[in-house]
């Protein structure tokens, strides 16, 4: 994760006709938060930062975009954005690119390989109130700086579970890589294939426990790259699939549909 | 005094061509088979809506059949192949939530089979009637 590069190499590409704006990270207003930056200027390339701490997928700014109405006649302007992405990142754009959801010839994919990323949750733990933190990372090794205080702190402590057994950390298809690529781990599926195991009143004990917690905040769905459909059925008045109230039955049928919803793109149904 | 028994409720959703034909024909050969069943016509197995199916399930049905044209027979050339994908990724996932997949069920009744029609409705009874009333996301309240 080498900042300076990808510094050097959003500039090279902002400085293309084409390009309208680079979507990547930008250091937050609070504690070790980071936020998506949209940068369409040379001027402001420093803002972008990559860091341990850039945990959430870009990828969802591709499709989560107002789309006005063309007037007839017309045809939509087409604008070329660039995008930072790690690995993991780089599936969902793959994903997207497949279902069509954009058009690869518009997007620069800037790919970083990525030695993983801190859980944020546990580092709020380890380090409370923190007004204004950053992390780095050297070696096997996190130097999280807190308020102005540095500690290290063990790159296990603070990994995030999936990183420690990430199958993708090198993007899978991108135009410009940052570094060198890295090592895969293997993958872990022992969690799932355990919970398979279970039988079935068990698992859905478990699932009717999951449910039963919801508030259907829908974050789960705004948060995912893969859920860009413009009129969405989860909220839909007419015909009402799902009622408004977090009870356990329309919890249940609002995580099937979603559920079943990623099974249909993933089989072609 | 009337005995307290399950009798389960299954919702059909048959096919204008082939099912719903067969299911006609069933009546008008006179071919008993439990009243349990609860028949939605459509025009094909391929319009099916997964969410039928959950929305059937959840607002009282204890059980879901779907029927449709023979594999290759469809009237609108591959509608019950689309079906038959969905049931068959909609069953895995029960299965994985732990609810009885055998609660969905899917058969193929051309307009010329009466008598398997029945047929299907008193297997399908029977072996809703062996699981159980549905209760893992029913709505409250029914």
């Amino acid at each position: 994760m080498d900042t300076a590069k990808m510094r050097d190499e959003v500039k090279g590409v902002l400085s293309r006709e084409d390009v309208k704006y680079v979507i990547g990270y930008e250091k937050g207003t609070y504690g070790f938060r980071v936020s998506p930056a949209f940068i369409d200027k040379v001027e402001d390339v420093d803002k972008l930062i990559i860091s341990p701490l850039c945990v959430n997928n870009l990828a969802l700014y591709l499709t989560n975009k107002d789309k006005p109405p063309v007037p007839r006649g017309q045809t939509a302007e087409t604008e070329t954005v660039g995008l930072v992405v790690k690995g993991c990142d780089s599936r969902a754009v793959v994903q997207i690119l497949i279902e069509g959801g954009y058009p690869r010839e518009n997007l620069i994919i800037i790919g970083i390989p990525c030695t993983g990323v801190v859980d944020i949750k546990k580092l709020n733990e380890k380090f409370p109130d923190c007004l204004e933190g950053d992390v780095e990372e050297k070696d096997d090794k996190f130097i999280v700086t807190v308020d102005g205080q540095k500690h290290d702190v063990p790159k296990d402590e603070l990994l995030l579970k999936k990183c420690k057994t990430c199958k993708y950390p090198n993007p899978v298809e991108y135009d410009i890589l940052i570094g060198d690529k890295v090592q895969e781990r293997s993958e872990d599926y022992s969690d799932v294939t355990s919970f398979e195991e279970m039988s079935g009143e068990e698992r859905w004990a478990f699932f009717e426990s999951e449910f039963s917690k919801c508030i259907r905040c829908s974050a789960c769905r705004n948060v995912c790259p893969l859920c860009y459909c413009q009129v969405c059925v989860l909220e839909s008045l007419k015909p009402q699939w799902i009622r408004r109230s977090p009870t356990l039955s329309d919890n249940t049928v609002y995580h099937i549909t979603r559920a079943f919803s990623f099974g249909r793109k993933m089989c072609g149904l | 005094m009337v005995e307290d028994t399950f009798e389960p409720k299954i919702i059909a959703f048959l096919c204008n061509w082939c099912s719903y034909a067969g299911a006609d024909l069933a009546g008008v050969s006179r071919i008993q088979y439990p009243p349990n069943v609860k028949i939605v016509r459509m025009m094909c197995t391929g319009r099916l809506n997964p969410l039928f199916i959950i929305k059937a399930l959840q607002q009282g049905a204890d059980g879901v059949l779907i029927s449709g044209c023979h594999p290759g027979e469809c009237h609108y050339l591959e509608g019950n192949y689309l079906a038959r994908r969905r049931l068959t990724v909609m069953r895995k996932l029960f299965e994985y939530m732990g609810i009885d997949p055998r609660r969905l069920r899917m058969s193929w009744v051309s307009a010329s089979e009466g008598s398997k029609f029945g047929e299907v409705i008193r297997e399908v009874t029977e072996d809703v009637r062996a699981i159980g009333p549905m209760k893992e996301f029913k709505r409250e309240g029914l």
